[in-house]
């Protein structure tokens, strides 16, 4: 259960106000980039920095979880945070030749309307007056956003994966004091191997969830975080 | 003899057995899954999961201790218990003796074998270090099959058998993890009298370790339950997990005697999983000896790394 004294809520309740300004922000330029190129073309170029900056702000929900601000694992939000950041800072950052391909497009699009749909939520709990359709939101659209938002995720790692063995981005070489040596292209191979069962996993943990909060009566505002 | 007559269900509900358990009220929970066992061989009784019935809004009842008595519980005639099935079950001693198995196997190859896995990389001579280190490694590895198999009392611990999986996984992973670096054709040794001395220091952990291992198997007699005496003597006068804190400044030692990054990160992550245990073990502890009832008061120790934690 969250420690939630008047402080803490003023505090989650300006963060998660902050987020879903940044996001609604960032899907107003995909939404002005989608309709000035008429596909999904060119959205890293449109929206990149704003999406790179509320994604690098949202590590701070791992610390949240960490002090115990909020429930929930840090680990499991760790994970959720580095696989994102994995792909947006790690690979498509590098490569600036599949930057602004389609499935970057996708992801972006995918993000941004979920998180303007989740911090509004998470707002609204803590302030202690979750709407009943912002709950259903809540819990409804991600059954097709992650879908979206993964696959665009995993395309884009996939365009990304010639450049990034050609040119041995982001490895480290030996010899080196600290004896190490990594293989970022490998990485990503073992990475992509795992992605849809973690993924899949997070989904039906989700879907759980969801009966859960909208089986019973979803009416009061919930403080607990999944 | 007074006989009681438990009624068994699943967790669904279901009755298991039409004519219930009948057992003598001051029967062990051991002969509880023993009787149990008759009725339906399939489940012996390491896969055996008895727990009270629920109570309002839990999710499930105290589980049912080996060594402890019908009547420990209030059981009495129509009691109900909850029966789980914990799956295939495999023993403590048996998974330890896989897991530690690999690394010994694993770590040699890549300092023996360098063309399987360099390519065509050219091998030169091997330092001091990676020569100290395989044999430090193997030192370790062999010490732990030994106290596998001579030291650890494990009394009924088995644990499900997907865990081997998981285990082997880990420690015959990270074996290579860590070997494929420290065998390196590029290895980059640190200077070698850090590594004489980082190894020393290793050594005396590995028999502070030892030690304090000798000293929990002493503590408890085979087949009793967990945590019926406070450990005393060597290091445990100051700490709950000194067996870990043992263990973690050893890898430490590796670590800087072989001056590479993968061995830090193996360090890393044992460390992280011992904290979990260490902390359970000392929540445990403080729990059975609260002092109350003419319990002993566990004492105030650090829990695995002073000053700490």
């Amino acid at each position: 259960m969250a420690r939630q004294g008047l402080l803490a809520r003023l505090y989650l309740l300006a963060y998660n106000s902050v987020q879903f300004i940044g996001w609604a922000y960032c899907l107003w330029l995909v939404l002005q980039q989608l309709a000035q190129a008429k596909s999904l073309d060119g959205q890293y170029a449109a929206a990149g920095k704003a999406v790179s900056f509320f994604q690098l702000l949202s590590s701070l929900e791992i610390l949240h979880a960490a002090v115990g601000l909020v429930g929930g694992s840090p680990m499991t939000s760790l994970m959720q945070w580095a696989g994102r950041s994995n792909v947006l800072f790690g690979v498509v950052a590098a490569v600036p030749e599949t930057q602004n391909r389609p499935a970057v497009g996708a992801m972006f699009l995918a993000w941004a309307l979920s998180e303007v749909i989740r911090y509004p939520w998470y707002a609204a709990s803590v302030a202690g007056a979750c709407p009943r359709w912002l709950t259903w939101l809540r819990y409804t659209a991600f059954i097709p956003l992650y879908p979206i938002g993964v696959a665009g995720e995993m395309n884009a790692v996939y365009d990304a994966l010639p450049f990034i063995k050609e040119r041995r981005l982001r490895g480290i070489e030996m010899p080196n004091a600290l004896n190490l040596g990594f293989d970022y292209f490998l990485f990503l191979k073992g990475l992509m191997v795992l992605y849809p069962f973690l993924w899949f996993r997070l989904y039906s943990f989700l879907l759980h969830q969801r009966r859960k909060k909208l089986g019973s009566a979803g009416a009061d505002a919930s403080k607990k975080r999944e | 003899m007074a006989t009681i007559k438990l009624v068994v269900k699943s967790r669904g509900g279901r009755e298991l057995l039409p004519d219930g358990l009948i057992l003598p009220y001051n029967a062990t929970v051991d002969d509880l899954k023993a009787r149990f066992a008759e009725l339906k061989p399939y489940f012996y009784p390491s896969r055996q999961r008895f727990t009270l019935p629920p109570r309002e809004g839990a999710r499930s009842g105290e589980a049912l201790v080996s060594g402890k008595r019908l009547s420990d519980y209030g059981l009495e005639d129509g009691s109900v218990l909850v029966f789980k099935d914990l799956g295939p079950q495999i023993s403590y001693r048996t998974v330890f003796f896989w897991e530690y198995l690999g690394p010994l196997l694993v770590y040699p190859l890549f300092y023996f074998l360098p063309q399987l896995f360099y390519g065509d990389l050219k091998v030169p001579e091997k330092s001091v270090a990676q020569n100290l280190a395989l044999a430090y490694w193997t030192f370790h590895y062999v010490k732990r099959e030994l106290e596998t198999v001579f030291v650890h009392k494990f009394s009924h611990a088995t644990m499900p058998i997907l865990n081997l999986f998981k285990n082997c996984i880990y420690y015959w992973g990270f074996a290579a993890y860590v070997a494929y670096f420290v065998n390196h054709p590029l290895y980059t040794a640190p200077p070698v009298n850090r590594t004489y001395a980082a190894l020393a220091v290793a050594m005396l952990c590995q028999f502070a370790n030892f030690r304090c291992h000798v000293i929990l198997a002493n503590l408890r007699p085979a087949g009793s339950a967990k945590g019926y005496t406070i450990p005393r003597g060597f290091l445990f006068n100051l700490i709950t997990c000194p067996n870990y804190t043992a263990e973690i400044l050893g890898w430490v030692a590796f670590t800087t005697a072989t001056q590479t990054a993968a061995a830090g990160l193996f360090t890393l992550v044992g460390a992280a999983q011992m904290a979990q245990w260490a902390v359970g073990k000392h929540k445990r502890l403080l729990k059975t000896f609260d002092g109350r009832d003419g319990r002993e008061k566990y004492p105030r120790r650090w829990i695995m790394l002073p000053p700490f934690f």
